[in-house]
């Protein structure tokens, strides 16, 4: 396929797909900012479950704010292809050029966009409020960012294969969270660099499941979508 | 329709021609590995009796392991070539290997607690044990729900193959994160480091268990072939005994 014809079939519907879920978000950006606030809560509850000495907050401090993370980026993902799929949207993608794995990266890349970023622009200050050193807010950001990336990703994954299911967000909670285990265990271990070094191993092996999941979670989600096309279709 | 229905049939014949000498095999394996197990061995220099726990706890975990694979290889039969007897030893295999996990825990707690004074630690290879409970159970509750059943035979397929890659990597993971566990004694470089009167009744209780999962799993692949038989009768009749008008009008 040559640049042009490449061009002609696939980025131009892409970027479209792209400007029509940002536009819907932004439409609905309320649910975005639900998510930024179910994020929020989580945090909050943490200090009044423990007690509110700094010593003992600050150790938990990162563990807390990547549950939390994980918490409130799944609770987004049950309705990211509902919508879609009930309106018809999803048999207009398989009908047209665009391949439904990358109509599926595009959800996630738009996703993560509304719903991670304000996560991480609020992470320091829940930092701060939870005493952690200022010095240490780069790791954290950092893995905290990739780690985001890739729990968008597995979401992705849930949200394709339950799509039509009965189980809702629990169903999809039991599914994504044990495979999301190493995004955690490499996550934390990332945002607490013991040399002060901000690029550690358990970052580039965070990157690394990142980067398993970018190659697997569209294809995935794109063969659950078409089995969920069929069936409405039908 | 037919040929749908020509592979399950023949599958049928096979299972059954295979399960009363497998039935037979499991019954002794599993006899005898117990009388060696728990009269006909010496219990451990270190461990004393408890010992005895490993010769379920270890077949346990074998087959908890092995049937994460099978179930992986069973997605990719069905995603790729959309097997249909791929989709039902997925869902007559699912719940033998969370049983299976199920047991490697509740069997390791029970050595745990006089070996390591507490019945859980969080050790690398008892977290993953428990991660991988949970994967069956999502398999499990994935398959079946939707209100159509067959409509959860490939997000389950699918769900498998994920984990196929993704289980892996979460075992490396919390090999990482921590590990207390002793070193696997069995299959290793430099050989079997156990007391060969205590190999017997392990790998008897091995070999045993294996048998015992393929009868059940074949067991189950029949129950299900033959709800699915049931369901499929069922439906003709209700069509057949609509009144004329009904079908149409």
């Amino acid at each position: 396929m040559t640049g042009r014809a490449m061009s002609a079939t696939v980025i131009t519907p892409l970027g479209a797909q792209i400007r029509r879920d940002i536009a819907l978000g932004w439409r609905g950006r309320g649910q975005a900012l639900v998510m930024l606030g179910f994020f929020l809560i989580i945090i909050t509850l943490f200090p009044l479950a423990t007690g509110p000495d700094a010593a003992q907050l600050r150790p938990i401090a990162i563990p807390v704010i990547w549950i939390a993370a994980m918490l409130a980026s799944l609770a987004g993902f049950t309705r990211i292809f509902a919508d879609d799929v009930r309106c018809g949207w999803v048999d207009q993608v398989a009908l047209s050029p665009l391949p439904l794995a990358l109509y599926a990266l595009a959800k996630a890349v738009v996703h993560w966009a509304l719903t991670a970023l304000p996560m991480l622009v609020a992470t320091p200050l829940m930092g701060l409020m939870l005493y952690l050193e200022p010095a240490g807010m780069p790791a954290l950001l950092l893995a905290l960012a990739l780690g985001t990336m890739a729990l968008t990703l597995l979401g992705l994954i849930g949200a394709a294969l339950t799509e039509g299911a009965r189980g809702g967000n629990g169903l999809l909670a039991v599914l994504v969270l044990p495979l999301a285990v190493p995004v955690l265990i490499f996550g934390v271990l990332a945002s607490t660099p013991a040399d002060g070094g901000i690029v550690t191993p358990h970052l580039m092996l965070l990157g690394a499941v990142l980067l398993v999941l970018l190659a697997l979670a569209p294809l995935v989600a794109a063969m659950a979508l078409a089995e969920a096309e069929a069936e409405t279709g039908a | 329709m037919f040929d749908y229905l020509a592979n399950p049939t023949r599958f049928m014949r096979l299972a059954d021609w295979l399960l009363r000498p497998l039935a037979l095999l499991a019954t002794g394996l599993l006899a005898a590995g117990l009388y060696y197990g728990l009269l006909a061995s010496p219990p451990d220099y270190q461990q004393g009796e408890t010992v005895r726990i490993m010769y379920v706890h270890v077949p346990a975990a074998w087959l908890a392991s092995l049937g994460y694979v099978a179930l992986g290889l069973c997605g990719l039969f069905y995603v790729v070539w959309r097997h249909p007897l791929a989709d039902v030893a997925l869902r007559a295999m699912a719940p033998v290997g969370a049983m299976f996990a199920f047991l490697t825990l509740v069997t390791g707690a029970f050595w745990g607690k006089p070996m390591w004074g507490a019945w859980w630690v969080w050790d690398a290879r008892l977290t993953s044990m428990l991660i991988l409970f949970f994967f069956y159970l999502g398999v499990i509750a994935l398959a079946n729900g939707f209100d159509q059943p067959e409509r959860g035979s490939r997000p389950a397929a699918l769900l498998a193959l994920v984990g196929m890659i993704n289980v892996p990597i979460v075992k490396f993971s919390v090999d990482w994160w921590n590990t207390l566990h002793q070193p696997a004694s069995l299959i290793r470089s430099g050989g079997v480091s156990i007391d060969p009167a205590m190999l017997t009744p392990l790998l008897l209780m091995l070999a045993g268990t294996h048998c015992y999962f393929a009868v059940i799993v074949i067991l189950r692949m029949k129950s299900i072939l033959a709800e699915r038989r049931i369901m499929t009768m069922q439906l003709r009749r209700a069509a057949t005994a609509m009144p004329p008008d009904g079908g149409t009008g």
